[in-house]
């Protein structure tokens, strides 16, 4: 996949690269607002991944500029954590994720799966894994054809992890995108409720579906 | 002084007035001498009428002997003209104390008998008869005279009028120079570093009292503000010395002891964790600040207590169940006010939070949403041990932790920040008492109106 860093900062910049780099992303740096713009504007990325500050032209007027062009490239957003109120001018520009600096890259890497799957055509009226079906319609949960019966949080935590099969969520994500949640909780939110989940949809069944990544997050894998 | 009072406003005001007062008196005293001219003119002319009058009724009564007669009375009569001619033709004397002269009728001034400069008399002249003239008149001296009176008394008027208005200015600038004076003081004592100074107040609730009491009142929100600065700075300073000196301690004992892998990796997840927890901290108190600078207000927005709240208890009823604790709900109807979802959950979600982790198992937690008056009360309690009123306002100072949760995880951030949060709703948190029977604390936040 190939992707478009725009960062001043070198060495947060070589970092990103680096961890991109080694889960087989095609990287290339653009160090001002302008270059940047000039280069997404060639439409050849997957995403953009697009700091707040930049010299010549910010992240947010390079974002708006973009989507006034027409251009619908994912941007994730880097902001320092300070601005609070970075994250929704940012998603009201017309970013798709954003991401305070500082993260693990571990998140960074996730993020920008999700976010590149969201291109995808057409929203799907049924999501499937293995012999799991969830129907967004009549918001029903099938394994192996039996109902599992899932409380409406625990509905919307399944179909978040089955619209990311096969990639890592990070408890951010989960926090941010299910239950709307913008800070880090002191106690296991995402925890308990996963369990109960888990419990739910691997009653009866010897292989579990979620798994969870030790201090990074879960996977719903689909063999 | 003597030099700068003249540069005060005070007295450019009365400078203005004196202006505008001598202008006026000038036009006042201009009309009434004309007035003042005017009327002796008509007195003078008026005596002359009279006097040809009656020389005239003298001469048809009874000829001209009667007529010179009646001219040498009025010449010696009081409150009767000054001059008098009766005079036959073109040049014969008949009575009177002028000269002859070529007749003129109506109003006239001739020039004084003899050489007397200046002075001029001001009569009336008229046939009696076809041949017979009479002129009579007065000097026009004695009203010159009245006329010079009268401007003297006015020019004395105005020069005391005009030193007396510049004295009330000198005397009001000079107030106002004081006053003008103390604010300068005021400033540059604070501008020296004392910032505590302020300019006197006197109660007299004029323009300058007003404008002291504003800026005081500024003064006091900078100094607040510098305050809570300082405060935050020497937080930050005190609280993450301590963190990161541990996170140094960890490093150099890896440096010094760690023998393999493991230990390394080790030693580097926990400095990862260690770093973590201090940026957590940073942005934490980052976030109070930005929040106690109000900005955030901007993004207020209608939004309905009760569903907020109900959304929490779903997503912290299985957790406290987890915790062996009981959420309990109690939502009477919506409740909307205007506000910041994410931060009023952040503070909703932290007062749960605290009232799940600083409780022992089997304590149920209560989320109470009431209506009083114009407000919309929230109060999260709970039966667990409580917490010593003594300590209930220092509970919402930053940094401030109970001793008996200094073990648990946490900076004692949690209600510093949901204090600022409750500030920027206009909200009031209180902790009420509970005589030892658990913990309770009430936000209360101001219903929208209606309208709105």
């Amino acid at each position: 996949m190939k992707i478009l860093l725009i960062e001043d900062d070198p060495e947060t910049a070589d970092h990103i690269c680096h961890a991109l780099r080694a889960q087989g992303h095609d990287v290339e740096e653009r160090r001002t607002g302008t270059d940047g713009l000039a280069s997404a504007r060639s439409g050849q990325y997957a995403a953009l991944i697009v700091d707040r500050m930049l010299p010549g032209l910010d992240g947010l007027s390079l974002v708006r500029q973009l989507r006034d062009e027409g251009f619908q490239t994912p941007v994730l957003f880097l902001t320092t954590m300070t601005g609070i109120d970075d994250r929704v001018a940012g998603l009201n520009v017309g970013g798709d994720d954003y991401l305070a600096k500082p993260f693990a890259l571990a998140e960074l890497v996730a993020r920008i799966n999700a976010i590149t799957r969201r291109g995808e055509p057409g929203p799907p009226v049924i999501l499937r894994a293995d012999d799991l079906e969830m129907d967004l319609i009549r918001r029903t949960v099938h394994r192996g054809g039996k109902p599992v019966d899932l409380q409406p949080q625990e509905f919307r935590l399944l179909e978040y992890m089955l619209r990311n099969a096969g990639r890592l969520v990070t408890r951010s994500m989960l926090l941010e995108n299910v239950w709307d949640l913008h800070f880090d909780p002191r106690t296991n939110i995402v925890e308990t409720h996963m369990s109960r989940l888990r419990a739910k949809m691997d009653r009866g069944y010897t292989r579990e579906m979620i798994h969870t990544i030790r201090g990074n997050g879960y996977i719903l894998r689909a063999d | 002084m003597r030099i700068r009072i003249f540069h005060t406003e005070g007295f450019r005001i009365a400078a203005i007035f004196v202006a505008i007062f001598a202008l006026s008196a000038t036009i006042l005293a201009v009309v009434t001498l004309e007035v003042v001219n005017q009327e002796l003119r008509d007195q003078i002319v008026q005596f002359a009428n009279a006097d040809i009058g009656s020389v005239r009724d003298g001469y048809r009564t009874e000829g001209e002997d009667e007529a010179r007669e009646v001219v040498g009375q009025r010449m010696a009569a009081p409150g009767a003209s000054d001059f008098f001619l009766l005079q036959r033709g073109a040049s014969t004397k008949v009575a009177g104390n002028l000269p002859p002269m070529t007749p003129r009728t109506g109003i006239l001034t001739l020039p004084y008998p003899g050489d007397r400069a200046g002075r001029t008399i001001l009569g009336v002249g008229s046939f009696i008869a076809p041949d017979l003239y009479v002129f009579s008149g007065s000097d026009l001296r004695t009203a010159q005279m009245a006329r010079q009176r009268i401007l003297r008394t006015l020019i004395w008027i105005f020069a005391g009028a005009v030193a007396l208005a510049l004295l009330g200015g000198m005397i009001v600038s000079r107030g106002f120079l004081h006053r003008a004076d103390e604010i300068a003081t005021t400033c540059r004592a604070i501008m020296a570093g004392n910032l505590a100074s302020r300019i006197p107040v006197r109660g007299t609730e004029d323009e300058l009292d007003r404008l002291s009491e504003t800026i005081n009142a500024m003064l006091d929100r900078i100094a607040a503000l510098m305050d809570n600065l300082r405060q935050i700075t020497n937080d930050i300073a005190h609280d993450l010395r301590t963190p990161v000196t541990h996170l140094r301690h960890r490093l150099e004992r890896a440096r010094d002891r760690a023998s393999s892998v493991e230990d390394y990796d080790h030693a580097l997840e926990a400095a990862i964790a260690a770093s973590d927890d201090i940026l957590a901290l940073f942005s934490a108190l980052l976030r109070i600040a930005q929040i106690e600078g109000g900005v955030r207000r901007l993004a207020f927005a209608p939004l309905d207590l009760s569903s907020l709240l109900a959304q929490l208890g779903d997503v912290f009823g299985p957790v406290a169940e987890d915790a062996h604790h009981h959420l309990r709900l109690s939502l009477n109807g919506p409740s909307i006010i205007s506000g910041d979802r994410e931060l009023l959950v952040q503070a909703f979600s932290n007062l749960i939070e605290n009232a799940i982790l600083h409780t022992p198992d089997e304590t149920i937690v209560t989320i109470n949403l009431s209506r009083e008056n114009d407000e919309a009360v929230v109060t999260v309690s709970d039966d667990g041990p409580g917490v010593p009123p003594s300590e209930h306002q220092k509970l919402f100072q930053r940094f401030y932790r109970l001793e008996a949760s200094r073990t648990r995880p946490g900076y004692g951030l949690g209600l510093a920040l949901v204090a600022a949060i409750a500030e920027l709703h206009d909200a009031r948190t209180t902790i009420h008492e509970t005589n030892g029977k658990g913990f309770s604390i009430s936000v209360r936040l101001p219903l929208a109106s209606q309208a709105s």
